[in-house]
């Protein structure tokens, strides 16, 4: 594991700046988007830590039933367009 | 109705959390007889159609009734199954992978009262609640999808489309009379979360219209980026539209003659709305397995490319498949299932019997693949 | 007295096959009447809005839901799958109906005791509709509440040690057939192998891993009752080694037509009458290798050239059996039809043992290599079978470290247009023109 991956702070920060910087666009990303943000690392552990992130508060799920993707909390139209607000 | 909670707290929600069990140890669930006779049974035989015998190596014998159900259950419903269940069986119970219901008893003086209580049980509308059949060289059980009861993206409602057909085939549930096993099934668009391209018969809900465009909120709604790159033949692409009032708003545009009728963009922004009333119907297809036995696993063929919706019995679909089944049944040798017997007599010969139209629209133009299915012999038939 | 009218759904109440429009509506009442006096905790009446909605669809051809992006409970990224319809005020009971996925026990058995459990959650934090089962195998709750997700969940997990299934980009619910529980036919434990493949992988079934959906079915023979050569990007069916075995004396009374030897296990008692069983033509006739022969009242089958369909034992189970050394093959890559076209499994190990004594090892070593693969090389959405039609079966074989045999293809390829890697050519490419040019002149 890098030392990026490895340090939970840093690697919170990565994912976030990495998303903020995206979320003018769009706030819901592919698994795969934040093999950019770790380059050294294997999928298997990138998948560990970020799915820790929702656990811990910093990044939420969004689903359309057969995908699954990634946000920031709270981020997004998605939510309120669906009455869950 | 006053809030009753378990103990969860939404403020600590990782506070007595428990995750990752999985599902029942099977082993608990198991009927004696099945726990003692794993891995040891002899044979099997169906006594009638619906009742069957499997004998151990011990000698012990275990008796099966398997019922017909919807899939779609209430829990009044399984209560009554649970009352059965504690009748006859000892309290246990087993779902097939098509939806029946077996019912199971570890001696034979305990068949014909299960029997009879199954079949005198019917709804207040009529129908049974427990019809015995469902095995051997007959029609079991149509597996299906959600369809208008619960989907979003369904072009036919999936329940209803089943009973109507269930009825039609009724006869052949619970008789044994056909060349092989006849497995028809059923999915409520082309996505297939139930996979139906490898049944003899299929039933498959389809879209013919391109989806609308709600400009007028598409933005505010939804994230374009995600509804472009939702699009699996990259139809979508972000665009400003004019509304009629002047005002200029993000939005899409789609390149309608890519579009598949999938629905992942409607997934994933509820202003692509894409049912609609005359677009959306029926299309048949016919000659899959997926058993190994004998021949190679096939998929099936489109036989019918289009039927609208008729409800609520869809007639039409109905018919062609009645039709399907006694061509069938009258025409293949014992053993050959339905794309076997179709290949053998060919495939020309097959609209000639179930007196099915064959259109252009059957004739493959997806893809590579479409090749391999035109004709490159001179050995047909007229 | 109903909510809404419904005369279109009421005409699904005639005929003999079980209505579902009946079993709605007796749920309906159920509810109204309330005679046990459940507290519920989402509208009394949402099987009435529901059966309402649906007849709106029947009158109009078009579905009313809307998809949701609600994943899961906390933490999980599958499981749930949101639900709204597109008349909230016509059919309030049903605005917000979410669908849970609960994963089903091996083999589908069940004690009344258990169903009685579920049924009471549900009935008290739900519709009490369900779909016994789903499509991939789990036992369905449809509609609820959003509140009443974690709620369900937490019964589920505290009370009734029972966990949801898997959705999204996440490792799918395995299912398997019932298996060497109560089938003859069957060449491994599916329940075993199923239900450990479950649990060894949690993680995956619970949490967002891959680019898109994976699926695991278990068959336990080459009949392929769960159909997972058709709906599994991997595909475990068991098969064997050694011979068949044979029972002389059974094979003769099948041939005698003889009491309890009926064809095919008594599959064709009907109301058709096919004559009386003939070996030559309904066995040795069909079989697909022309591997057997009947003489002197003695059954041969030359084991070695046959494929294992499973014909024969399935027409005469009483006088064949399945070989002894058991184990499984596997396939990868099988997928409906979007996007680029339907794919049966392709089978990439024709034999590996089934052990739990070492946790199945053999077979979680494919398994690792094979999404260790997707994961790194699989496009976002791209199923297991479009990545191998991308870059290869080679590729497969090489991340795999399996040999190439001629069991892994139908046929051999029919171009000779053989991408050769560099290290496969005796010298390499790098080549010496000024050496080339001493013997060819410019």
């Amino acid at each position: 594991m890098s030392e990026l991956l490895d340090n939970k702070e840093e690697a919170v920060k990565a994912v976030v700046a990495f998303l903020t910087k995206k979320s003018k666009n769009k706030t819901k990303f592919y698994l795969k988007d934040f093999y950019k943000v770790f380059p050294d690392d294997k999928p298997r552990q990138i998948k560990k830590v970020v799915n820790k992130m929702v656990e811990t508060g910093e990044l939420e799920f969004w689903s359309s039933g057969s995908t699954t993707m990634y946000g920031l909390k709270g981020v997004g139209i998605q939510h309120s367009s669906e009455g869950e607000e | 109705m006053a809030f009753i909670s378990t103990g969860y707290n939404p403020e600590k929600p990782m506070e007595n959390r428990i995750t990752d069990i999985g599902p029942k140890d099977y082993n608990d669930f198991y009927p004696p007889v099945i726990k003692k006779n794993k891995g040891k049974w002899s044979h099997h035989e169906i006594l009638e159609p619906g009742v069957l015998v499997h004998v151990a190596d011990s000698g012990d014998e275990l008796y099966t009734v398997r019922v017909g159900g919807a899939r779609l259950m209430s829990t009044t419903h399984i209560n009554e199954i649970c009352e059965i269940a504690d009748k006859h069986c000892d309290g246990h119970v087993r779902f097939t992978t098509r939806n029946n219901i077996e019912f199971m008893v570890d001696s034979k003086d305990k068949l014909e009262p299960l029997k009879n209580d199954l079949a005198s049980r019917k709804f207040d509308g009529g129908s049974f609640k427990f019809p015995i059949g469902g095995t051997g060289a007959g029609i079991t059980n149509i597996v299906h999808t959600q369809g208008w009861i619960h989907c979003h993206t369904p072009a036919t409602d999936g329940s209803g489309t089943v009973k109507a057909a269930m009825d039609v085939l009724f006869n052949d549930f619970q008789d044994q009379r056909l060349p092989a096993q006849l497995r028809v099934s059923m999915a409520c668009c082309l996505n297939m979360c139930g996979a139906v391209h490898c049944s003899d018969i299929a039933i498959l809900g389809y879209h013919r219209k391109p989806p609308m465009i709600d400009h007028e909120y598409l933005d505010k709604v939804c994230e374009i980026p995600l509804a472009v790159s939702a699009c699996p033949t990259a139809a979508i692409k972000p665009s400003k539209q004019k509304l009629a009032d002047g005002t200029e708003v993000k939005s899409i545009a789609i390149k309608n003659e890519r579009c598949m009728y999938c629905g992942n963009c409607y997934t994933m922004c509820p202003s692509l709305p894409l049912a609609d009333t005359e677009g959306d119907g029926i299309v048949l297809m016919a000659g899959g397995k997926v058993s190994n036995r004998i021949s190679d696993p096939k998929f099936s063929k489109v036989v019918v490319g289009f039927i609208p919706n008729e409800m609520p019995r869809w007639t039409t679909m109905t018919d062609a498949i009645s039709r399907m089944v006694n061509a069938y049944a009258n025409g293949a040798n014992k053993y050959e299932r339905l794309g076997d017997w179709a290949d053998r007599i060919g495939w020309e010969k097959f609209f000639e019997v179930c007196e099915l139209e064959f259109t252009h629209h059957l004739i493959d133009d997806f893809r590579q693949q479409a090749y391999m299915s035109w004709r490159q012999s001179t050995q047909f038939k007229f | 007295m109903a909510k809404h009218e419904t005369p279109l759904l009421d005409q699904l109440e005639s005929g003999p096959w079980p209505s579902f429009v009946s079993d709605l509506k007796q749920q309906a009442e159920v509810r109204a009447k309330n005679e046990e006096g459940v507290e519920f905790q989402i509208p009394v009446d949402c099987v009435d809005d529901l059966l309402g909605i649906l007849e709106l669809s029947y009158k109009h051809g078009r579905t009313h839901w809307k998809h949701g992006g609600i994943v899961g409970v906390f933490g999980y990224g599958g499981g749930v799958i949101g639900r709204y319809c597109d008349q909230p005020e016509m059919f309030p009971g049903v605005e917000h109906f979410h669908t849970m996925r609960v994963n089903q026990p091996a083999g589908k058995y069940y004690t009344t005791e258990y169903l009685r459990q579920l049924t009471a959650l549900w009935d008290l934090r739900g519709s009490g509709i369900t779909n016994m089962h789903g499509a991939t195998g789990d036992i369905i709750l449809l509609g609820t509440t959003t509140p009443q997700l974690e709620e369900v969940f937490w019964t589920l997990t505290h009370d009734m040690n029972q966990d949801l299934g898997g959705s999204g980009s996440n490792l799918r619910t395995p299912a398997d057939c019932l298996g060497t529980s109560r089938c003859e036919y069957a060449c491994y434990d599916t329940n075993a192998l199923v239900t450990f493949l479950t649990q060894e992988y949690q993680d995956e079934l619970h949490r967002p891993a891959f680019p898109y959906k994976f699926k695991f079915k278990l068959d336990g023979c080459s009949n392929c009752c769960v159909a997972s050569i058709a709906r599994s990007d991997m595909s475990f069916i068991g098969t064997w080694k050694d011979d068949i075995r044979i029972d002389q004396d059974a094979v003769n009374k099948y041939v005698e037509n003889a009491d309890g030897y009926p064809a095919n296990a008594g599959a064709f008692r009907g109301s058709k009458d096919w004559g009386p069983f003939d070996l030559e033509k309904e066995v040795l006739g069909l079989c697909p290798t022309r591997c057997m022969k009947f003489e002197n009242k003695k059954l041969f089958i030359d084991n070695a050239n046959c494929t294992r369909c499973m014909h024969c034992i399935n027409v005469m189970p009483r006088a064949l059996k399945i070989g002894k050394e058991t184990g499984l093959s596997i396939l990868v890559g099988a997928k409906a039809p979007i996007l680029d076209g339907a794919q049966m499994g392709s089978l990439l190990v024709p034999f590996i043992e089934v052990n739990p004594d070492n946790d199945y090892e053999a077979i979680t070593e494919v398994i690792e290599n094979v999404w260790d693969w997707w994961m790194e090389e699989g496009k976002n959405r791209e199923r297991l079978g479009e990545l191998i039609m991308r870059q290869g079966f080679q590729k497969l074989l090489s991340v795999t470290g399996i040999k190439a045999a001629p069991q892994h293809v139908q046929y051999p390829r029919t171009n000779p247009y053989i991408f050769w890697k560099e290290d496969e050519v005796e010298g390499g490419w790098e080549r010496d023109v000024d050496e080339y040019r001493k013997h060819h002149l410019r």
